[in-house]
């Protein structure tokens, strides 16, 4: 008896033991065009069930009939997302390890010196998600009613409007500093560290007004309003939505990006590879009938380029000056 | 309400999944092992298992934490029904009756009586656990920035209630947590405080500070100890059962346990080892038959039994509509929830979360099926792990602390923090400072931070917004009772013990 308890504890170690599987393979590539030779790793710098997450795991079902290898997601959370983007740097430049940088807390993650990477530490291979930020107050606000409205009264009361932001230099308060910098009023932020209680805070009455992002507010239709986008033209969802732009205030887009990367130093071929791979992928039917609850945007490898730099510029603008 | 009830209704039909009902087993299975385990606590069982949790869906996980919370507060009972040593606190009350029962050669009953009365203790549980949680959080949007710093503060009231000991060991412990907790990017601002490396940005990893404080601290102190033979636990011969009269008797005695295992389950700070001592006692002051008292009395294991496993449903409810978990398994349970994703609170029962919730909730009812079945099963074959010798267990427990650690983020840096924390539990329980004191700060710091410096950040500065709303001003008295009620509590559990020991040879005089 004492035997199989005794064995019995052996098995709870062993099954622990086995919990920690899951290691990848890297393997030689052969000459010529590049084509993975093993399982791929994919990079996600957030833990398992995250928004990165679910996306990622979506994407690399349908994404393994292209490739011809299986994708292993690898979840490597921490550090606001530095221990990731960091693991994702440092691998091997062979091809077999590829991952996903979030803009703009990748940005965020550089000016606040996180990691030791820089842009350049990464070859971007595409764009998977693409998230449009958006002003919105209580359905039931009154005090205003248009993003016009609201600015009006974020003037004539300077600095006592409050929003609520998803944390400190996060991509929310991003989004409501650049709105309220270009408006040209000031208000208080209230960093509340992730978005539902960002939007608790909104609904509760504490906040008066907030930046999110359109995917978070998918099941607040009636308690929320959307003021304004932060993009160049209306959403095709919320056509009678204004875009900031229209009323004189921040031009350009605004939201947060999913990129897929590799490490620097990996070969065109590789870049080339897995471009077409992911362009197939997201143009697949079965995978878009699959992504249909989110906002998947292809973008080639040169795109997210310019995208990456263009938001590392935005963001280390911000943070000379911008904040206080 | 409606609504309600149907997504109530679901919650059964998705907790009957097959995964679900096999975590079931092994999760109460595995509870009651390590509640059997001396030295092994409730606390613990979660704590080692939570990193197997990780991959699961979060429903799955909660009910494999939540069955092994039930099995071990059970299972606490039958190593101190064999062998006078309680496998966890929350049993200590039922040695006195049920190791009697066993001098007795009753083992086998009184290893029914206590599988059968934490049955109906922990059932009953469950209807405090559906009713009056969903009211609790109905007040989600009432909890804003000044709110939540006061829960914060009504939190580590707890401390004064987990350290009856020296409330002054507590209130360092305490302190020592709530300067870790402030390691990391600022919750406000965003600026680096005492961050090393950018592993910290996030603060400690609240789950290695947690399996290194409880569990590896907790095999430094068996390693430290001479490896030796236990006591044998009695063959058990007689029938494992009870007749009907024997139940009726006891019926009522786990009525009342119940409500006093539910309250004292509600109130932080207070606690299974508290309702076990009291639901034994008022078994014993309403007893018709007090002479058994002292001498094996069915009626005292069942009070007893029944108020700790009562105990489980009710701190389940402030740990999932307040997010302030009233000890430290609800602690663990907490620290899992945060790791799913999940914000621990009201939040728990809006739209997107009340399914799993409730099938939670489902799968904790069903639970306390399994516990009976498994405990009237193996009873004879659980009491045989008390009998392992520390030179077994440890290499056990230690392997399980490394793997939990590393577990969470594949970081060699989880373990070296995990054995930092090892070390420092190993030394603050060397010197009986309170470790879930330090947990308890870890985890309510950076809420009670961030709500105290964004409401002052509303007011521009005013104080006053701290006392602006009636809720606030409910949580003030809670905290002030927070304090106050382990310090009467702990009176009364004295009270009760000394009661206990004191009147069983008057009450054999009187007869």
């Amino acid at each position: 008896m004492k035997k199989a308890v005794t064995f019995l504890l052996a098995m709870c170690m062993m099954l622990a033991l086995a919990a920690c599987g899951g290691g990848s393979s890297s393997q030689q590539e052969a000459d010529g065009p590049f084509a993975p030779n093993g399982p791929v790793t994919m990079i996600v710098a957030y833990k398992a069930g995250n928004g990165t997450d679910n996306t990622a795991r979506i994407l690399a079902k349908y994404a393994e009939k292209y490739i011809g290898q299986t994708i292993v997601i690898d979840n490597v959370d921490g550090g606001s997302g530095s221990m990731g983007w960091s693991k994702l740097a440092d691998s091997k430049a062979d091809g077999m390890t590829i991952g996903f940088i979030n803009l703009p807390n990748f940005n965020s993650s550089i000016v606040k010196e996180l990691g030791t990477y820089k842009t350049d530490s990464f070859a971007p291979i595409c764009n998977h998600v693409t998230e449009t930020s958006i002003v919105v107050v209580r359905a039931d606000e009154t005090r205003f009613t248009t993003l016009e409205e609201l600015v009006a009264y974020g003037k004539a009361n300077d600095g006592k409007l409050i929003a609520s932001t998803n944390g400190a230099q996060a991509s929310n308060h991003i989004g409501a500093q650049a709105f309220a910098n270009s408006a040209g009023f000031k208000y208080i932020d209230v960093p509340k560290g992730n978005t539902s209680e960002e939007l608790t805070s909104l609904l509760g009455k504490e906040a008066d007004f907030c930046v999110v992002k359109v995917a978070d507010i998918s099941a607040m239709a009636e308690s929320v309003k959307v003021l304004g986008v932060f993009a160049k033209e209306r959403l095709a969802e919320m056509p009678d939505v204004p875009t900031l732009g229209e009323l004189g205030y921040y031009e350009d887009w605004l939201g947060s990006s999913r990129c897929i990367c590799a490490p620097a130093g990996v070969s065109d071929e590789v870049i080339a590879f897995y471009e077409e791979a992911f362009k197939k992928t997201m143009e697949d039917p079965e995978y878009l009938e699959a992504a249909a609850s989110f906002a998947t945007d292809y973008k080639n490898a040169a795109d997210t380029a310019a995208l990456i730099e263009q938001q590392q510029a935005f963001t280390e603008g911000l943070a000379s000056g911008f904040w206080y | 309400m409606l609504e309600t009830l149907s997504v109530m209704g679901q919650g059964f039909i998705s907790a009957l999944s097959p995964i679900n009902l096999l975590m079931m087993i092994g999760g109460t299975a595995l509870g009651i092992m390590i509640g059997c385990l001396p030295g092994l606590s409730a606390a613990m069982g979660v704590a080692l298992m939570l990193p197997l949790t990780f991959t699961m869906s979060a429903d799955t996980g909660l009910i494999v934490l939540g069955a092994i919370y039930c099995g071990a507060i059970f299972g606490g009972s039958i190593s101190a029904i064999l062998i006078h040593t309680p496998g966890t606190p929350a049993s200590a009350a039922t040695a006195i009756e049920g190791y009697q029962m066993t001098l007795n050669g009753q083992a086998g009953k009184a290893l029914f009586t206590a599988c059968y009365s934490s049955f109906w203790g922990g059932l009953l549980s469950c209807i405090s656990l559906y009713f009056f949680a969903p009211l609790l959080a109905q007040l989600t949007l009432k909890f804003q920035s000044a709110e939540y710093f006061w829960l914060s503060i009504f939190g580590l009231t707890i401390i004064a209630g987990v350290s009856s000991k020296s409330i002054v060991k507590g209130l360092m412990s305490g302190a020592l947590g709530l300067l870790l907790s402030t390691i990391g990017l600022d919750p406000v601002s965003g600026t680096k405080r005492f961050m090393l490396s950018s592993y910290f940005a996030e603060g400690i990893n609240t789950t290695c500070a947690l399996i290194g404080l409880f569990s590896m601290s907790q095999v430094f102190i068996l390693a430290e100890a001479k490896i030796k033979e236990r006591a044998k636990a009695a063959k058990v011969t007689d029938k494992m059962s009870l007749t009907r009269e024997e139940r009726r008797l006891i019926r009522p005695t786990i009525l009342r346990s119940w409500i006093i295992g539910n309250l004292i389950g509600i109130l932080p700070g207070a606690g299974a080892s508290i309702a076990c001592f009291l639901g034994y006692n008022t078994s014993r002051q309403f007893s018709k038959h007090k002479e058994q008292y002292g001498h094996g009395s069915i009626e005292g294991v069942a009070g007893s039994e029944a108020a700790n496993n009562a105990v489980t449903g009710g701190s389940l409810i402030p740990t999932l509509t307040l997010g302030i978990p009233g000890e430290s398994v609800t602690a663990v349970l907490m620290g899992g929830l945060i790791i799913q994703g999940l914000s621990p609170g009201p939040q728990l029962f809006n739209a997107q979360n009340a399914p799993m919730t409730y099938t939670f909730f489902a799968g904790f009812v069903l639970v306390q099926f399994f516990m009976l079945g498994i405990g009237l099963l193996g009873c004879r074959g659980f009491a045989q792990i008390s009998r392992l010798s520390d030179a077994i267990l440890i290499p056990v427990v230690t392997v399980l602390c490394f793997v939990g650690s590393y577990a969470i983020h594949k970081n060699i840096m989880d373990i070296i923090v995990m054995l930092s924390f090892g070390i420092i539990g190993y030394l603050m329980r060397r010197f009986d400072l309170n470790t879930a004191a330090v947990v308890l700060a870890l985890i309510l710091g950076p809420i009670g931070e961030k709500g105290l410096r964004n409401a002052l950040r509303i007011s521009q500065g005013d104080p006053r917004i701290l006392f602006s709303s009636a809720v606030s001003w409910v949580l003030i008295v809670l905290c002030i009772l927070g304090i106050l009620s382990p310090i009467l509590m702990n009176r009364l559990e004295k009270k009760a013990e000394k009661d206990a020991k004191e009147n069983v040879p008057a009450d054999s005089e009187i007869e």
